[in-house]
C-alpha cells in the first residue's frame, strides 16, 4: 500500500526556528549565528570584541560544544550572559537546544545574541536555528581554498571573516584565489579580516555589527 | 553527520503517516533531498537504520532522488540552475542568489505492507 505524504521532513525544525525568530524579534535582540570549522577563532573572536562594543551594548552567547564548558568559562568577561549547550554527539546545534538556550536567558536584557555554533563547515550550514543574520570565519591557516570547498556554508554567510590574518606571510596564503573563489560563491556578504591577535578589523567587525542593529 | 538528525525528523514523519492510514509495517520511504543540503544517501540509509530499529519503519528501504537547486539572482532576478560550488549570475556576474529549489528535504510517500498489493508504478 503506497500512501503519497509529501511534507517536508525539516517542517518541525524550521518551525522551532521561527518561534525562535519570533521571540528574539519580540524581545528586540539581533542574533547572529556563527559558524566555522573548529580552531577558527569564533570564541576568541567574541571574546576580544564583544567588550569593545560598549558597556550600553548588552551581549549574549550561547555557545555549543560537543563537551565541555571552557569556551563558556572563556567568554565569560566578554558578555553579560553566557550559555553553554553541550550537544553531546551532536555535530551542530538544533532550534530545539537554543530553544531551551533561550528559555536560561533574560532576554529583554540583551541587545545582541551570538549563537556560536558547533566547529563544523557541513552540518550547521543546513541548519535554521532561528537567527536573523551568519556570520561565517575562516582562519589562514586552514587554507585559501576553503570557500570553494564548503560552498552552501559560504552561500549562506551574511558576513565572511577571515581570522588570524597576522599569519599571511609566516604562512602562504593566497588572498587572490579566496577572492576568485568568493565572486562564483557570495558577493553580497562583505569580507572582513581579522587578527584575534593583533585587533587588525576587529572595528569593520563591530562597525558591521552595529549597521545590522541600526 | 547531520543525517542523524535528518532520520530522526524523518522517523516522525513517517510513523505518523503510516499511524494515520492505518499502514502496517513500513517497507520503503521515498524523500527527495535538496542538493543544498548536502545529504550523503549512504550516511542516511545508516542513521535510517539506527534510528527506525524496533518501530513498524524497521528494515525499511530510503529510496532518495536528488533534487537540483534552482536559485533567483537577488541583483537582477534572473533565475537559473546553479552548481553547488558556483552560484554565479552568468547575467549580471554577481553570486547573490535566493535558493528557490535544492533546500529542503520531502517525504514524498511511503509504502506500507498491505494486502492490495497496489505497489508504486
Amino acid at each position: 500500500m503506497k500512501i503519497n505524504v509529501v511534507k517536508s521532513v525539516l517542517d518541525a525544525s524550521d518551525t522551532l526556528a521561527r518561534a525562535n525568530r519570533r521571540r528574539m524579534d519580540e524581545a528586540n535582540v539581533l542574533c547572529i549565528n556563527v559558524l566555522s570549522a573548529p580552531g577558527s577563532g569564533k570564541t576568541s573572536l567574541l571574546q576580544k570584541s564583544l567588550p569593545l562594543l560598549g558597556e550600553s551594548v548588552r551581549s549574549a552567547v550561547l555557545v555549543g560544544d560537543l563537551q565541555t564548558t571552557r569556551d563558556a568559562e572563556r567568554l565569560r568577561d566578554a558578555a553579560a550572559q553566557v550559555t553553554q549547550i553541550n550537544t553531546g554527539r551532536g555535530c551542530h546545534l538544533s532550534p530545539e537546544q537554543v530553544a531551551e538556550g533561550l528559555d536560561g536567558l533574560d532576554l529583554p536584557a540583551v541587545d545582541f545574541l551570538f549563537i556560536e555554533n558547533v566547529g563544523n563547515m557541513v552540518c550547521p550550514a543546513a541548519f535554521d536555528l532561528g537567527e536573523h543574520l551568519r556570520a561565517v570565519l575562516l582562519s589562514v591557516p586552514e587554507g585559501d581554498d576553503k570557500v570553494a570547498k564548503y560552498p552552501t556554508l559560504f552561500q549562506k554567510a551574511d558576513v565572511i571573516l577571515l581570522t588570524k590574518v597576522d599569519l599571511i606571510g609566516v604562512l602562504e596564503y593566497d588572498l587572490g584565489r579566496l577572492g576568485d573563489d568568493l565572486s562564483r560563491i557570495n558577493t553580497a556578504a562583505p569580507l572582513i579580516h581579522v587578527s584575534n591577535q593583533t585587533g587588525e578589523g576587529l572595528d569593520a567587525w563591530l562597525a558591521w555589527l552595529r549597521e545590522q542593529k541600526a | 553527520m547531520h543525517e542523524m538528525s535528518i532520520a530522526t525528523g524523518l522517523l516522525e514523519s513517517v510513523l505518523e503517516a503510516a499511524a494515520a492510514n492505518d499502514g502496517g509495517r513500513v517497507e520503503q520511504v521515498e524523500l527527495e533531498i535538496g542538493a543544498m543540503r548536502l545529504v550523503v544517501p549512504e550516511a542516511l540509509e545508516m542513521a535510517w537504520s539506527i534510528v527506525s530499529a524496533e518501530t513498524p519503519a524497521a528494515g525499511s528501504v530510503i529510496k532518495t532522488t536528488e533534487i537540483p537547486i534552482k536559485a533567483r539572482c537577488r541583483a537582477c532576478g534572473n533565475v537559473f540552475s546553479p552548481e553547488i560550488a558556483d552560484f554565479l549570475c552568468r547575467e549580471c556576474l554577481r553570486a547573490d542568489v535566493e535558493i528557490l529549489e535544492g533546500d529542503d528535504i520531502i517525504l514524498k510517500a511511503i509504502v506500507c505492507e498491505g494486502d492490495e498489493g497496489t505497489d508504486s508504478p
